[in-house]
């Protein structure tokens, strides 16, 4: 054993480590229980940091303090850190105790940025929102996908208007279809005309999973998923097993005060998802012919709700003609002022969901 | 809702360390942890929440279960138990006040 391995040296190196607060704590890491064997070998100290939850950017930013704190001591001057960050991985994997003993749960992979689209209830347009948001950001040069997991009503292939079913490559593995720039995946592509249009939340978690599992997207900055209606289980399963990283819910102006909003606002933060914002959708009537804008609801019922209010879609008659001809407005005739509201909604959506993103640790 | 900023399972004290976003530290034993599991194999269904007595329960891994909750997989296959934070806050401080062997909820 090497001379300077007394408890001297440990304690000092203990003293040194407790300088070391985590971030966005008043503690330390040895307070935290990171600290595992530490050992001193000629002049070098080897540490340990324990297998825990601790993100990529937090582990490189702690490697660099400790290394900064252990060789303030003389008989220090090389430091080891054997060490871990957390796991991204499937969960239920059966992991083993060691270096991954915690795990990130699964992010899609290729995906950067998952949004849910939601509704305190059906038929206010979420679909239509979905469509033309998906295909707005798009427009902005993000690369982009759809996931329709309306398994009440999937009617975005209908609004994207394609027909045709996703490829079923290798290994079982589904591969998108693509139509104006957009790769799309809906549930009802696997939805046979059987199947009980209310489906147990079981079976739809299971379904979902294997979706998330099964489906190659290919590299994409955002996810758009259409959510079901309503703040029921199923809707509920699916923001819990999609890892979203942030929601928007469109409303009419006149429900958006009520309860069904709130129940929506509450869904999301059940499961810890950002709320980015509400989309007031058929919020005024456009007058096809003076382009005049009457109000059918009253003003800003969104604004009172002191939510963040991403955009205001009116009422008019491209946005349906549009869906319905599986030319939504965005693509049809993106220089109308209905499709401008959109491009402006995408651009508030990437400025909240910026804000939302974490903040690396230097 | 309160969010864990970090997740430490401390083997030699048989115990699962967890740092809260307010700076709550609360260290859960693997044995209290497992004991209120709240599967519905552990809990059936409805009635108040009991205690399950494991015999020196190992904690194999945890998975974080969206932006919510907490999912650990045991030495003995068990992997059933998505604790949400809220729900491992309150076993948290449940703990503190010594009873620890009451519903952590006070469903009594
Ligand atoms: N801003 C708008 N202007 C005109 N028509 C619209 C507008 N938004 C939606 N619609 C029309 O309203 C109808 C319902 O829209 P959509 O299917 O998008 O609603 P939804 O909320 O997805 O419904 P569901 O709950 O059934 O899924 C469609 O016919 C659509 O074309
Ligand atoms: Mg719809
Ligand atoms: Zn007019
Ligand atoms: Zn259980």
């Amino acid at each position: 054993m090497d001379e300077h391995n007394t408890p001297d040296i440990h304690t000092r190196i203990t003293e040194r480590l407790r300088q070391i607060q985590y971030p966005g704590s008043q503690r330390d890491i040895v307070t935290l229980g990171l600290v595992g064997k530490v050992q001193v070998q000629t002049d070098s100290a080897v540490v340990q940091i324990r297998a825990s939850s601790i993100k990529e950017d937090v582990l490189r930013h702690l490697r660099g303090r400790i290394t900064q704190e252990l060789t303030t001591l003389p008989e220090i001057v090389h430091v080891h850190i054997h060490a871990f960050a957390a796991q991204a991985g499937e969960p239920h994997q059966g992991g083993q105790a060691g270096n991954q003993a915690v795990r990130e749960r699964a992010d899609i992979p290729g995906v950067r940025r998952i949004l849910a689209v939601a509704s305190g209830k059906g038929g206010v347009g979420k679909s239509t929102v979905a469509v033309n948001l998906t295909l707005a950001l798009g427009s902005l040069g993000h690369k982009v996908g759809l996931l329709d997991a309306d398994i009440y009503g999937p009617s975005v292939p209908l609004m994207m208007g394609t027909e045709a079913t996703p490829r079923a490559g290798q290994d079982k593995k589904i591969y998108p279809v693509e139509k104006y720039g957009v790769s799309l995946i809906s549930m009802g592509f696997f939805l046979d005309d059987q199947s009980p249009v209310i489906w147990r939340g079981p079976i739809v978690m299971s379904i979902v999973r294997q979706f998330l599992r099964d489906v190659i997207w290919s590299e994409l900055d955002y996810l758009v998923v259409d959510l079901p209606p309503g703040t029921g289980d199923i809707a509920l399963t699916l923001a819990q097993e999609v890892p979203l990283h942030g929601g928007v819910i469109v409303t009419t102006p006149q429900d958006v005060a009520l309860l069904d909003v709130q129940r929506g606002i509450s869904m999301f933060k059940q499961v810890n998802v950002p709320l980015l914002g509400v989309i007031e959708n058929m919020s005024f009537y456009e007058c096809p012919v003076c382009h005049e804008k009457e109000e059918i609801f009253g003003h800003g019922g969104a604004q009172k709700t002191g939510l963040k209010v991403l955009g205001q879609v009116p009422l008019v008659e491209e946005v349906r003609v549009g869906a319905d001809a599986g030319k939504p407005v965005v693509v049809s005739a993106p220089d109308h002022p209905v499709a401008q509201e959109f491009f402006g909604i995408a651009r508030q959506v990437v400025a909240a969901e910026e804000m939302q993103l974490p903040q690396s640790v230097h | 809702m309160p969010t864990p900023l970090l997740l430490t399972p401390i083997p030699e004290d048989q115990l699962l360390r967890v740092l809260w976003d307010d700076d709550t530290l609360n260290d859960y034993p693997f044995a209290y942890l497992r004991g209120w599991c709240p599967c519905a194999v552990c809990q059936g269904h409805g009635g108040e929440r009991h205690f399950i007595e494991v015999e020196n329960p190992q904690l194999v891994s945890i998975d974080m279960v969206g932006n919510y909750a907490v999912n650990p997989t045991w030495d003995d296959g068990h992997e059933t138990g998505i604790y949400t934070y809220v729900y491992l806050r309150s076993l948290g401080e449940s703990q503190d006040s010594q009873h620890s062997q009451d519903d952590p909820e006070g469903t009594h």
